[in-house]
Order: structure tokens, then sequence, then C-alpha cells
């Protein structure tokens, strides 16, 4: 009897070691995103460019000799499944980092939750600015641009153009009044001239846009702020190309030069279109850029979109941080995460030590047709610099002391 | 805010139209709605799904054909027939085994093939945007008053009346459809007389499911082919349906006259706030007409 038990015990604890161990072995990341409706098409490339950095990591030897792993779950867009997801991965996956989510709403409960579980959190896509505005803290971190620094970065541009009546149209909710207010305010402190002749807002979702469309060509401003998001921006470029809005009146859109938005319509994307997006990828056309976009082409045999290159930077930075810290410690990472920089597809990157956020630079260009690719592509590009449209860190301060 | 400039101004028949062509999508789905609701009593939850298959279908069919005006008329043929296929397996394979059962059951039913149909699509057609655009044939815009008017919006304008008179004929003047009115006001009735009411009901959603397919195919070159199409015309459809009466298919009609112009009016008078117009609209006539407009076959 006393046999059995010791042997009983033995295996007991030969099941803790072995269990234990093979959880010290890895670097475990949880996803909280929406892998399940329309923003699929950019929470993938995310989690795709997060896989092809990480295997290449790992394939090297991994991080302090433990390989990257990752779990997902989807929040199915939701916030409240969002946050039940995240609680689940940490407390029964054990991840040792969170990474998500394309939802504003989602990533600032997850971010509340990452702050009281004092574990990282990589926002990868929402573009709530409050994430490392005024509700940034510690344990949080902006891999993409959001609807301020959108806002800051378009205004620059438009500033020197010689636009005075505006319109402004978009999705009436969070997002669409974040961009479009974000655009004109900041435009109108740097040139008062710009007079704002009306607005007009519909559903998240709307579908039909010419009637919007000829109401605002009835108004005849000279410029028009687009505010819409994800499938509103295909839906908007096919009413614009076909009531001929784009000839008769210029407009803006923010990602309206992103892949995502112009590789569906194909040849008949309308032209002359204004917008902006943290990465296009031919442009710029560097090696760095080149080797990335072949990688990603190799491994999935499609472009890779913005999200990829948050994904790809968010694994590597990961890494990098690891490395610096010298062991898994959430609290040594974050140390070494302030003021890290990597080497990217867009040039040097560096993780702002004062609101955790990266200093992506953002493109402005028109869209224009090119015989090169199937689909229409940015032209007359203009790269703004992150240090020259973020807000400084006294911005931040002030803002998260409110 | 001078809303009467706004609404007599040179852009109000422009905007009529606009709305019109509106009205004409929201009518071809939303009579196949009314027409399941008033014959079979279910309030099909699937059938936004049915109409995000035919824009996906009608984007395949194009490929497949390889684009031009052909392929864009057939795949407004094919797209919406396959649909009724789906609209077949969807009757005869479930939801006509659960007739007798509480009519809450049949519309769990239907929530849950709202669900399921979404992941097929995904799995089906994958989570990128799909696009097709307007056949060249129908490309560019009419002018009214300087304002754009286009073509395919004009195309629709023609479409709209030929499918309320197609289903005006169907039912009224058809066996089949008679008899379909009939087992909409007494079922057990018809069945009564030796009429197989099964069929005749496999042939209400095949109709139903043809129409949402058609609307899908229909709208499919004016927007983003997506996931999640399916939400946002879900709840026009059932409010229409509700405000013209169960299951009328005129008050169908009616309704999506209301919905499509009060919305483009409002755009006019009061472009911040345009969206609230047609759910005042609904309000309004749910106060002074909680049956709805017309006489429900409930």
């Amino acid at each position: 009897m006393r046999k059995v038990v010791l042997f009983l015990a033995m295996a007991a604890l030969t099941f803790c070691v072995a269990g234990s161990g093979v959880a010290g072995d890895t670097i475990k990341v949880g996803f909280v995103d929406t892998y399940s409706g329309p923003a699929t098409t950019f929470t993938n490339d995310v989690l795709d460019g997060f896989k092809m950095a990480a295997e290449k990591i790992n394939a090297k030897g991994g991080v302090l000799g433990k390989k990257i792993t990752w779990v997902t779950r989807d929040d199915k867009f939701k916030p409240d499944i969002g946050l039940t997801m995240a609680k689940e991965l940490i407390l029964k996956e054990n991840v040792d980092l969170l990474v998500g989510t394309i939802n504003s709403a989602t990533a600032l409960a997850v971010s509340d939750l990452a702050k009281k579980e004092k574990i990282p959190f990589f926002v990868t896509f929402s573009k709530s600015d409050k994430i490392t505005g005024e509700k940034g803290h510690r344990y949080v971190f902006g891999m993409n641009e959001n609807t301020e620094m959108a806002g800051r970065a378009t205004a620059k541009v438009l500033a020197k153009k010689k636009f005075v009546k505006y319109w402004i149209a978009g999705d009436d909710y969070e997002y669409g009044h974040a961009i479009a207010n974000g655009v004109f305010n900041h435009l109108k402190t740097l040139n008062p001239k710009v007079q704002l002749l009306g607005e007009s807002w519909w559903k998240v979702g709307e579908t039909d846009f010419t009637p919007y469309i000829t109401q605002i060509l009835a108004a005849k401003p000279d410029f028009v702020i687009v505010a819409t998001g994800g499938g509103g921006m295909v839906n908007f470029q096919k009413a614009a190309q076909s009531t001929g809005f784009n000839k008769k009146v210029p407009f803006y859109q923010h990602t309206a030069i992103e892949l995502s938005t112009l590789s569906p319509q194909g040849q008949n994307a309308p032209e002359g279109v204004y917008g902006t997006a943290n990465y296009l990828f031919y442009n710029p056309a560097t090696k760095e850029n080149k080797a990335f976009v072949d990688e990603f082409r190799k491994t999935y045999n499609r472009y890779p979109k913005s999200g990829a290159l948050y994904g790809y930077m968010t694994a590597q930075f990961i890494a990098k941080s690891f490395e610096k810290a010298g062991k898994v410690d959430r609290e040594k990472f974050i140390d070494a995460m302030e003021g890290m920089t990597l080497g990217s597809p867009v040039g040097k990157m560096e993780v702002r030590a004062c609101d955790h956020q990266v200093t992506l630079p953002m493109y402005f260009g028109v869209t224009k047709k090119t015989p090169k690719y199937e689909f229409l592509i940015a032209s007359d590009v203009v790269s703004v610099p992150g240090k020259d449209y973020m807000p400084s860190c006294a911005e931040i301060a002030k803002a998260r002391a409110k | 805010m001078d809303f009467a400039s706004n609404l007599f101004s040179t852009g109000t028949l422009s905007q009529i139209l606009v709305g019109l062509s509106r009205t004409t999508i929201l009518f071809i789905v939303s009579s196949g709605m009314s027409l399941i609701l008033g014959v079979l009593r279910i309030p099909n939850v699937a059938h936004g799904s049915l109409y995000m298959i035919g824009a996906f279908a009608a984007w395949s069919v194009i490929q497949f054909l390889g684009g031009g005006l052909f392929a864009f008329l057939a795949a407004m043929i094919v797209a919406p027939l396959i649909v009724a296929a789906v609209g077949f397996v969807l009757e005869r394979g479930f939801f006509s085994y659960l007739y007798e059962r509480e009519h809450l059951m049949l519309l769990l039913l239907t929530f849950s093939f709202a669900l399921i149909l979404g992941d097929l699509v995904k799995i089906v057609w994958g989570p990128e945007y799909r696009s097709i655009t307007v056949p060249a044939f129908f490309q560019g815009s009419a002018e009214i008053f300087g304002l754009p008017l286009p073509w395919y919006n004009l195309f629709l304008l023609l479409i709209g009346p030929c499918i309320a008179v197609f289903l005006w004929l169907v039912i009224n003047k058809t066996k089949l459809g008679k008899i379909a009115r009939a087992a909409a006001v007494d079922g057990e009735m018809v069945g009564a007389v030796g009429i197989n009411v099964g069929w005749i009901f496999a042939f209400t959603f095949v109709l139903g499911s043809f129409l949402a397919g058609l609307g899908g195919a229909l709208i499919a070159p004016m927007v983003n082919i997506s996931l999640g199409m399916d939400h946002s015309l879900i709840i026009e459809s059932f409010l229409i349906v509700i405000i013209g009466g169960l299951g009328n298919m005129w008050g169908t009609l009616l309704g999506s006259l209301i919905f499509g112009l009060t919305q483009s009016l409002g755009i006019l008078v009061w472009p911040q706030f345009g969206i609230a117009f047609p759910y005042l609209a609904v309000v309004a006539v749910l106060v002074v007409r909680p049956r709805g407009l017309l006489s429900s076959t409930w």
C-alpha cells in the first residue's frame, strides 16, 4: 500500500514539475480581438503579422531560451465579451501579455483590466485617442495611430491647401465624430480662414450614400471631410464614383488610401480621393519595406495591410524588451519597453516613455490608377513623421491630469 | 437653419428620386419578408442573411463570367436562384418540422440560421471585402438641376415597379398565389380541402428567399459586399413590414416608400439628423395605427 501511495505521490510530483516546466518554457501572448464579422479583414492581418515575426524569433531559439506562443479569443466586436475573454486569458491561460483589439470600447475595458491585473496590453487597431491619452497608464501600449493623431497629421497637410469652405460628414458614433472633429478643429487653429459650411451624419453601416452626396453637392463646399470607417469606406467610395462626387468636390477619408479600402474595388475605385494611412506596402520603397512585403507575400500569398505591420512590430517589440529585461518579469518588461527603439519596414520606431505610444509615420496621399497593380494606389505621398503630429508629452500629461 | 428653403430647393427632386431608388431595394427585400411572415407566420430573422448571400453569390457569378453587362444580368438572375435553393433547403430541411410547435421555436431557429449562415458566408467567401462594379452600360449619372443621379439608381427605379407588378400577378392571378393567400388567412381550412399546405409553405419561402437574394444582388454594385451587411437591413425590413401591416404586400410597398423618402428628404432638411427621420416616421405610424397602415393578415 505504501509503495502505491509513494508511487502516486512521485507521479504527481513529476507531473507538477513537468507541468510548471512547460509553462515556464514559453512566453504566452493572449490575443483578444474580433475574429468574426466584418472587422476580420483588419484583425487577421495583425495576427498574421505577429505570427510571422514570432515564428522567425522562435526559429532562432526564441527569447531568453523560451518560445513565443499565442492563444486567441474572439470578442465578437462586443466589449463585454472582450472583457470576459481577456479575464479568461489571464486566469485560465496564464498569459504573460495581452494583445488586441479593434473595438475601441473593448480596448478601453481590457486596458482597465490590464491596469488592475498589472499585465502589459498592446493595443493593435482601435483608434480611440483615450487609450494612450487621458486613460493611458503604465500597462497599456499603443501600436497604431489614433483619431487625434490622424486628425493632427491631416490638418497639417490640409492647412497648406487653398480650400476654405468645408463640410463634415461621417458615421454617427465616436470614431466618426472623433476623426472629423480631430481634422477640422486642428485645421481651424492652423488656418483660421477655414469655415464649416455644414455637417451630415449617417448611421454606422449605412449602405447607400447617394442621398447624402447629392445633399452635400447642393451646398457647394470646397472640400469634404468624410469620417467613415471599416466597410463604409468602400461603400462611400463606390457612391462617390457613381455620382462623380470625387470629380466635383475633393474629399478626404482617413484610411482612404489603404489597401483594405482600395483592393476590393479593383480599377473602379474613384481617383483623386485624399487619404491617410500608417502603412502602404509600396511606400517607402526601401530595402526593409520590400523585405517585409516579400516575406509576408511568401507566407500568406497577399500584400500586407496596416494591421500586418502592427502585429509584426508588436512581436518584435515584445522579444526585444524581454531580452533587455533579462527575465520574464512584467515590471522589468515595461521598464525595458519605455523608450525602446526598433528598426521597422517604415523606419526606426520608438515607444515613447511618456505615453507608451509608438511613433509611426503618417502617409498622406491621393488615390490614383496605376498599370502596376490591379487596384489604385496613393500618389503624391507626403510622409508626416510621428514626432510632427503626435500630441506632446506635456499635452498627454495634461490630458491625464484631468 | 431654414428647413423650408432646404426642402423647396433645386435638390428636392433629385433627392426624391434617390430616395425612391433606395425604396426599391427596401421593397424587394421587405416584400420577401412580408410574404413569409404573412403565409408562414415566421418573423424570419435569417432573411438578412439570405440577402447577404445574394450579394456574395452575385459577386461569384460575375467573377466566374468575367464581368460585363451579360455577366451582370446573369448574376441578377442566377444569384437569387441560388438563394432560393438555400431557402428551399432551409424550409424543407428544418423549418417544416417546426410548424406544429410554438412560434417561439421557429423564431429561435431563424435566429440560429442567421448566425449559421453568417459563418457559412465567411467560410465560403472569406472575411475580405468584395466589390462588384456597375457595368459600363449603367456607369455615370444623369444631371437633375446640376445634381447627379446615377444611371444605376434610375435602373433601380424601373425595376421596382416591375417587381411590384410581378408579385401582384403571382399572388393575385396564379392559382398558387391564391392558395397561398388562403393559407395565410386560414391554413387549417386550406389543408382540410385537400391541399398540401406544406408545399404551399415551401413555395412561399422559396419565393421570399428569391426576393431577398434579388435585393442583395441588385444592391451589390452599390455597396461593399461584406460580412455583417445583413444586420442593418434586417431591422429596416422588420420596421417596414410592421408599419405597412404584417403580411400586407401593398402595406410593405407603402412602408418602403415612407422609409426611403423620409430618409432622403430628412437628409435634405436637416443633414445632421437625417438618420432619425425614418424612425420618427415609424413611431408616428405606430402611434396612430398600431396595427400598421394597411390591414394586417394576422
